[in-house]
Order: structure tokens, then sequence, then C-alpha cells
């Protein structure tokens, strides 16, 4: 059962040929459907173009393809956990590591990450009245170097090398001492690749916050989601260069016999500080944007502007500030000592208080306010209770001593499912509901979604709740059986059936796509009655639709100019306006880096030298074919 | 939704006597068990207080069919709620965190402090943790694998180290993790007060076995102790 003789390939386990066959039918069925559906000029379309709204619909569409990946590893994860001293199929020892770290790195890097800079790119230009994003090919670049780093990463499992050392990747585990072979290389090649692309995207939004907002937008009147992008990439530009440099240096320990994680001069615990400086600034970057999407969402759907907003904006502000002072809560039995801990123990602790100044707004919000039950509504309203709960497990981990009993137990499973999933994940899916609009011009099904939402949040308690207890009662995470003595044997079962109805859950967006592709009509510019820039531009957004620019006057100036049935008045002042231009370069540098990267992994230097003589070059032909030349040109000569 | 959750965070609560961490069965743990129930206590007001918002403003503030094109007006924010909300959770936390420092001293002075710091009469354990057992060695040089031989109401310290990677030693009844690093020494202390037979674990991932690093900790009366460390 665990192994299959393959001819010429030899010995493979069974899960990555039944993965083989899936992928080939699979591919051979999109390649079928594409041709006979004459889509190829689409593909082709979407391939080439710097059109923000386009690339965040890419972003959003292969998130979903990984989360399916990062689901599918999930149900495995929770299968074999169901019944003490379990069996299934081939996942213990070595391959369950593997589906848990894959589970964890696809869930954070190739599916939060890009859910929300999906939703960054369509909504945030639109939202302050500007054309595209600042930058539209480094854009282009941007969501290419993520495709390239989720190809990596997930070319791993194909080749049967899935990284095994968890999503943490600590040293010296992760050294070539203690893991061989090239799976941990795909890991740092994998984040590598794409969190170049985060990091750009990051200059990129910045940039068109600042300078693309239409006439009259001050900063103090831009929506929340707007703002929480704003600060969100600032965290980006500060931490993710952090694990670019914790990835090159594990990368020089593994590829070239370096020692700064072992041996007599490095220090295993370095690993952990680099590691946790990105990481504990990463869970708030992708927490902030989906509390600025339920700041818009509950907002609208109350009817009322959004209670406190300058609170609001200063309460992401300290979170994000806050966010790089907490990182040693992740290292509180590493013995770094009393008084480290003691302060980190704090720093954490009085993350909640801006948490709560949030939450409590957005209960005020709703106080006195029309509130309408739309799917997005519902999402927002089931991350409440859902987040509050994660965030009460946080304080309680804060309690330095305390987390000497929690740590590395399912409790801690348990707080950050609860904080990722009641926060990011409902985010992202409440974001999807509200803006499908002005991604494809149409409206998800309200029936559909409800059933999704019900099914997804039950689901959710049911897998996660019973996993605080596992965690009070000694279950450490990571571990791919317990026994019968162990006392969890419940717990961990209806755990599992909470997970698989989370799963069916996602069977119902499948076919809400399929009903409102086919079955319903495109909707107008303003379906939700909302209250931000992007709902008096067509469904789905043109490309430039904001010709003229709005004047704007105060904050939610649309939702006024509607309560005074006036139209918004338009501006005189012009805005630049972003170039756009169909390029295949940027699909071209992905592949480029894919190669270079295959090369490393491997250790095959003529590939690494093809490979980084080819994205050289890269540049080389970027700086001769710079499309924003012949303008600039253009407006200095007038 | 909420109401379901919360009694089911309570029952779960109340019948989690038996679960390991909340049953300490040394000082130490005794401690952090106390620790846990303060700061679940207080939590549970907070989340109470945003769950009776939340259900308050949802049932009373529902869109209802005349209500359907209400514009209901502005309102400028209230100073003294955000206050409120402000000042409250951080006199909350203040109340925890006075607990959690002291507890943090008391106990990680005990974990890695100089072997001074703990009453001189404390029996000494080396441990060492390696991919994908346990050994412990006693002052008399006796060894043992994968079981733990401890006296009753006595103080032990123990010493570890790692011969490969990270691991990290935990008995939820007797005591929170402290990791087990290559090259270096940490160090951890309880005194156990009830005899009995304590699961152990390795809690920190470690490799393809990590799951089964796991070793018993059995607390016998000082005599039966003294018997078992002097047989060959």
């Amino acid at each position: 059962m665990n192994g299959m003789n393959v001819p010429f390939i030899g010995e493979v386990p069974s899960d990555i040929v039944v993965s083989w066959i899936v992928t080939i039918l699979l591919g051979a069925a999109l390649f079928w459907w594409l041709t006979t559906r004459r889509k190829w000029p689409l593909v082709w379309d979407y391939m080439t173009t710097t059109d923000n709204r386009k690339i965040g619909t890419m972003y959003i569409l292969l998130s979903m393809v990984f989360f399916i990946r990062g689901g599918i590893d999930a149900m495995f994860i929770r299968t074999q956990l169901a019944i003490p001293e379990n069996d299934f199929w081939v996942f213990q020892s070595q391959k369950y590591n593997e589906v848990f770290t894959t589970h964890g790195t696809v869930m954070i890097f190739f599916v939060s990450m890009p859910l929300l800079i999906g939703l960054m790119n369509i909504a945030v230009p639109l939202q302050l009245g500007a054309n595209d994003l600042a930058f539209p090919y480094l854009n282009a670049i941007s969501f290419w170097l993520f495709v390239a780093g989720g190809v990596i990463f997930n070319m791993a499992f194909f080749f049967n090398a899935a990284p095994n050392a968890g999503w943490t990747s600590y040293a010296p585990l992760a050294t070539d001492t203690f893991t061989t072979g090239p799976n941990n290389n795909y890991y740092i090649f994998g984040l590598q690749v794409s969190g170049l692309g985060t990091i750009f995207t990051a200059i990129n939004m910045i940039v068109t916050i600042f300078r693309l907002r239409a006439p009259g937008m001050k900063m103090t009147r831009m929506p929340l989601f707007s703002w929480a992008t704003l600060i969100t990439s600032f965290l980006i530009m500060i931490a993710f260069p952090v694990l670019t440099i914790a990835l090159l240096l594990l990368m020089f320990d593994r590829i070239y016999g370096t020692s700064f994680f072992l041996g007599e001069y490095g220090d295993p615990v370095y690993w952990q500080h680099l590691f946790w400086i990105f990481g504990h600034p990463e869970v708030y970057i992708l927490i902030l944007p989906a509390f600025g999407i339920f700041s818009d969402v509950i907002s609208t759907f109350s009817r009322k502007r959004v209670y406190g907003y300058t609170s609001m904006v200063v309460a992401i502000a300290l979170i994000g500030l806050l966010g790089f002072m907490v990182w040693a809560h992740h290292m509180f039995t590493v013995g770094l000592g009393a008084l480290a801990n003691s302060i980190f123990a704090i720093t954490t602790m009085l993350i909640a208080v801006p948490t709560g100044i949030k939450v409590f707004n957005w209960l005020f919000t709703m106080r006195k306010g029309v509130v309408r039950i739309t799917t997005p509504m519902l999402f927002s309203l089931g991350f409440i209770p859902t987040f509050v709960i994660g965030g009460v497990t946080g304080v309680m981990l804060a309690v330095a001593a305390a987390d000497y009993q929690y740590h590395d137990s399912y409790f801690v499973v348990a707080h950050f499912h609860y904080t990722m999933i009641g926060g990011t994940i409902l985010g992202a899916f409440a974001g999807i509901y509200y803006w499908y609009p002005k991604m494809t011009g149409k409206m998800l099904d309200e029936k559909l979604g409800k059933w999704h939402f019900w099914l997804f949040i039950i689901g959710f308690h049911l897998t996660f709740m019973p996993q605080h207890f596992a965690g009070l009662n000694g279950m450490p995470r990571r571990v791919y059986t317990y026994t019968w003595e162990d006392g969890v044997f419940l717990l961990n079962f209806v755990s599992t059936i909470g997970a698989f109805l989370m799963g069916a859950s996602m069977l119902f967006v499948a076919w809400n796509l399929y009903k409102t592709h086919r079955l319903t009509d495109p909707v107008g510019a303003d379906p939700w009655d909302g209250r931000t820039l992007e709902w008096t531009v067509g469904s789905p957004a043109p490309e430039h639709p904001f010709q003229p620019v709005p004047q704007i006057n105060s904050i939610d100036a649309y939702w006024y100019s509607k309560v005074e049935r006036k139209r918004l008045p338009e501006s005189e002042e012009a805005r630049p306006s972003p170039i756009a231009i169909q390029t295949v370069a940027p699909v071209l540098l992905a592949g480029v880096l894919i190669v270079m990267s295959v090369g490393f992994i491997y250790g095959w230097v003529w590939m690494q030298i093809i490979g980084g003589i080819a994205a050289l070059g890269f540049f080389i032909y970027r700086v001769f074919n710079d499309e924003r030349k012949a303008v600039y040109r253009k407006e200095e000569e007038s | 939704m909420n109401k379901r959750v919360l009694s089911f965070f309570v029952i779960a609560f109340l019948t989690g006597c038996q679960m390991r961490v909340l049953n300490p069965k040394s000082d130490t743990a005794d401690t952090l068990t106390n620790l846990i129930y303060l700061s679940f206590g207080i939590m549970m007001l907070v989340l109470i207080v945003v769950f009776v918002l939340f259900v308050y403003f949802l049932r009373k503030f529902r869109e209802r069919g005349k209500a359907k094109f209400n514009i209901p007006p502005d309102e400028k924010e209230n100073k003294w709620l955000e206050i409120t909300w402000t000042i409250v959770p951080v006199l909350l936390l203040a109340i925890l965190a006075v607990p959690t420092v002291k507890a943090t001293y008391d106990l990680t002075s005990k974990v890695s402090g100089s072997a001074g710091g703990s009453k001189g009469d404390a029996m000494i354990v080396e441990v060492v943790g390696q991919q994908y057992n346990w050994k412990f060695t006693y002052e008399n040089g006796k060894e043992s694998y994968d079981e733990l031989v401890l006296p009753v109401d006595q103080e032990v310290q123990f010493r570890l180290t790692s011969n490969d990677v990270i691991h990290s030693f935990w008995i939820p009844n007797l005591s929170g993790k402290i990791d087990v690093l290559p090259g270096e020494m940490t160090k951890l202390s309880f005194e156990p007060r009830e005899e009995g037979t304590y699961q152990g674990k390795c809690a920190e991932f470690c490799g393809a076995e990590h799951t089964l690093m796991r070793f018993e900790t059995k607390v016998m009366s000082q005599q039966s102790f003294e018997n078992w460390v002097q047989e060959e």
C-alpha cells in the first residue's frame, strides 16, 4: 500500500502516484475545456496584463487552488488523527511531517497572503479613486513571482521531496545535518521567490496610497481597508527582508556548509529570533487587512459611518508597532531568562488593548444602525465572537509562566487557527463576497453563500474548540498519533468531524461559482448600496475607471452624495495615470527564476548559471524597454 | 451560536479537572494551574461582555420590515466610551500582569538560574535528549532510558542538554516545558507531591519519530526510590 513500483522511476509512495494521475487527468480536462471553449486568448490576455483588477482576480483564483491543496492536507491530518494508534494510508512518521509542513506553509504564504493581496489589488485603487496601482508593471512582476514561488514549493511534493521541518523550519533540524535531500531547499526557494513579490507589492501599495488618492481624499478620509493596507505594507517592508536574510543564511548552511545555526560558533536560537522577528509581524500582516475589510463591510451593512474612525486608525498603527516587540513570546521555553520573558509577556498583553478598541468600535458601529445580514456581513458577524475567543486565548498564552504549559501543545494550535481562520480567512471570504461584483460583474448567490458560512463556522468551532482541551490534556502539536491512555480520543474525533464539515462547506462555494456564472445576470455599479468610491465605477471595474476623477469632500463621500441625491463633483485636477501595457516579460522572469531555483535546490551548477544569466538578462532588457520613458518625455516636452 | 460555544466552553472546562495540565502534582505545576485559572477567569469576563453586547445589538438593530429604508443619523463617537474601553482592559491586564511576572521570575530563575539558586538539598538528574529517546542519569551514576524515577516530596533539579536537534522536556502533571538545546544546558526544577505514574513527552518537533519520543515518570516513596536507584 505504501510504495508502488513505477516503471522507469522506481519505488514511489502511493499518495504521490495518485497525485500524478489526478494532475494529469485534471490538466487534460482543463486543456480540453480551454480549447473547446476557445478560452486561450482570454488566458493569454490575463497572462500579459498589468491591470490591477485582472491581477487581483488571478491572485484570488490561484490562492483558492492552493487553498484546496492545503485543505486536502488538513483532511489527511485529521483523518490520521481521528482515532488513536491509527494507520491511515501513508501518513505516519516522515510523511505526516511533510503533510503538516506543507499545510502550514501553503496556508500562510500561498493562501492567506495572496488572498489579501488579491483583494488589495482589486479594492484599494478603486477606494482611492486611482486608475491603477502606481507601478502596474511591477505589480505583474509581484504576481508572477508569487506564482513562481508557489510552483517551486508545490513541485516538491510531485518529486517526492516535500519539506519536512515544519512551517517554522527550526534549525538545526532544518540544516543538512539532520534533514538531507532537497526537501527543505524547496521550502527556502519557494518562500524566497514569493517573498520578493510580496515586498514589491508593499512598495507598490505605499506609493499608490501616498500619490494616487483622488483630489480631496485626505489620509483622514481614506476607507479603513486602505488604511489597513498602508500599515500592512510598512510591516511587510520591515518584516519580509528579515525572512529573506534568515532564508539566505539557512541556504548557506544547507548548500555551502556554513554554520550560522549549528556547530561551535553558530546557534540554533539565532534562527528562532530571525524567524519570529519576521513571523510575528507576519501574523499582523495577515490580520490587519482583514480588520480593514470588516470595518468597511460592517459600516456598509449597518448603514452607518464606522464608529470611532480616528481610534480605529490609531489602533491599527499601534497593533502594527507593538507587533514588532513581541516576537520572543514564541520562545518562552527556550530559556531566555525571567527578565526577557516578563517584558515580552507584557508587550504581548498590551496588544489586546488596541484590538479590544477595534472590537468595541465594530460593535458600536452596529448600534443604532440598520443591520442588514448579507453574506459578507454574516462572515463579519461570525468573525467577532470567533476572533475574540482567539484573542483571549492569546492573552492567556502571553502569561509567560503559564505558556510553559501551553507551549507547542494543541492549545496553541487551537489559538492560532481561531485567529488565522477566524480573522484572516473569514475576512477574505467576506471580502470576496463583497467585492465579487467588482471582479466579475456578477453577484454570488446569497442563499448558497449563507450555506457556506454556516457550515464553515460550525465546522470550524467543532474542529478547533476541542483542540484547546486536547492541549490541556497534554497533547503536543505535530504528532502523528496518540494512545488510548492519552484521553484525547473524543476531542480528536469531534475535531475530525468538524474538519470534514469545513471541507464540505467549500463544495457550496464551487456550486455557487457555477450557478452564478451560468445562471445569473450582471449587476450594476452599486449592488450593495455601498459607501466608498469603488461602488461608483462599473462592475466589473473597467481599466482606468476614474475619468474624470471625482472630487472628495468627506469620509464615505459616495454615500453622502447618494443621501443628498447629488452626483459626486468632478475634479479639475488630474492625477498621474499609471501606464498599462501588455507584456509577457513577467511570466518569462518567473520561468527563469524557477529554473535557477531548481538548479540550487538540486545543486546543478550548470542550471544555476543558465538561470542566473537569464535573470540578469531580464534586468538589462527591462532597462532598455521601460514603457514609461516615452510618456515622461512627452510630458516634459509639453 | 454564541450560547452554544459558550456553554461548550464552560462545561468542557468544568470537566477539565481531569485534564493533566489542570491536575497539578507538584509545586511548580500548582503555580501554573492557578495562573491559568486566573487568566481564564479574567478573559471569560471580557468574553461575556463582548458576547452580551454582540447579541443585544444584533437583535435590537437588525433590519426589520419598515426600517428597510431608514438612514440612521450619523453619530459622533462618545469620548467617554472610548476611554472606558481603553482603560478597563489596561486595568484587567495589569491585574493579570503582576502574578504573571512574579510567577515568571519564581519559576524561570529555577529554570535557567545558577545551580546555587536552588536549595542545596535538591536532587540532581542529568537529562540528555536525542532522536528519539531520553537518557536520565542520577547522582550515583545510574542511568535509565525513557523512564524517569523520582522520590516524592523531594525537590529535583534537571540539567538538560541535547545530542542532536532541539527537543522540549514536558511532564504536564508536574511542570511546564523547558527546551533541550544542543551545546547548551538548560535547567528545570520542581517537587513532586503525589506518588503515581505520569506521562512525559517531547514537545518540540524533532524529526521523523518525534511522536514516539515519550517517557514515563514514576514518582514513588523515598524508600522505594532508594531501593530502585541502588539496584544494578
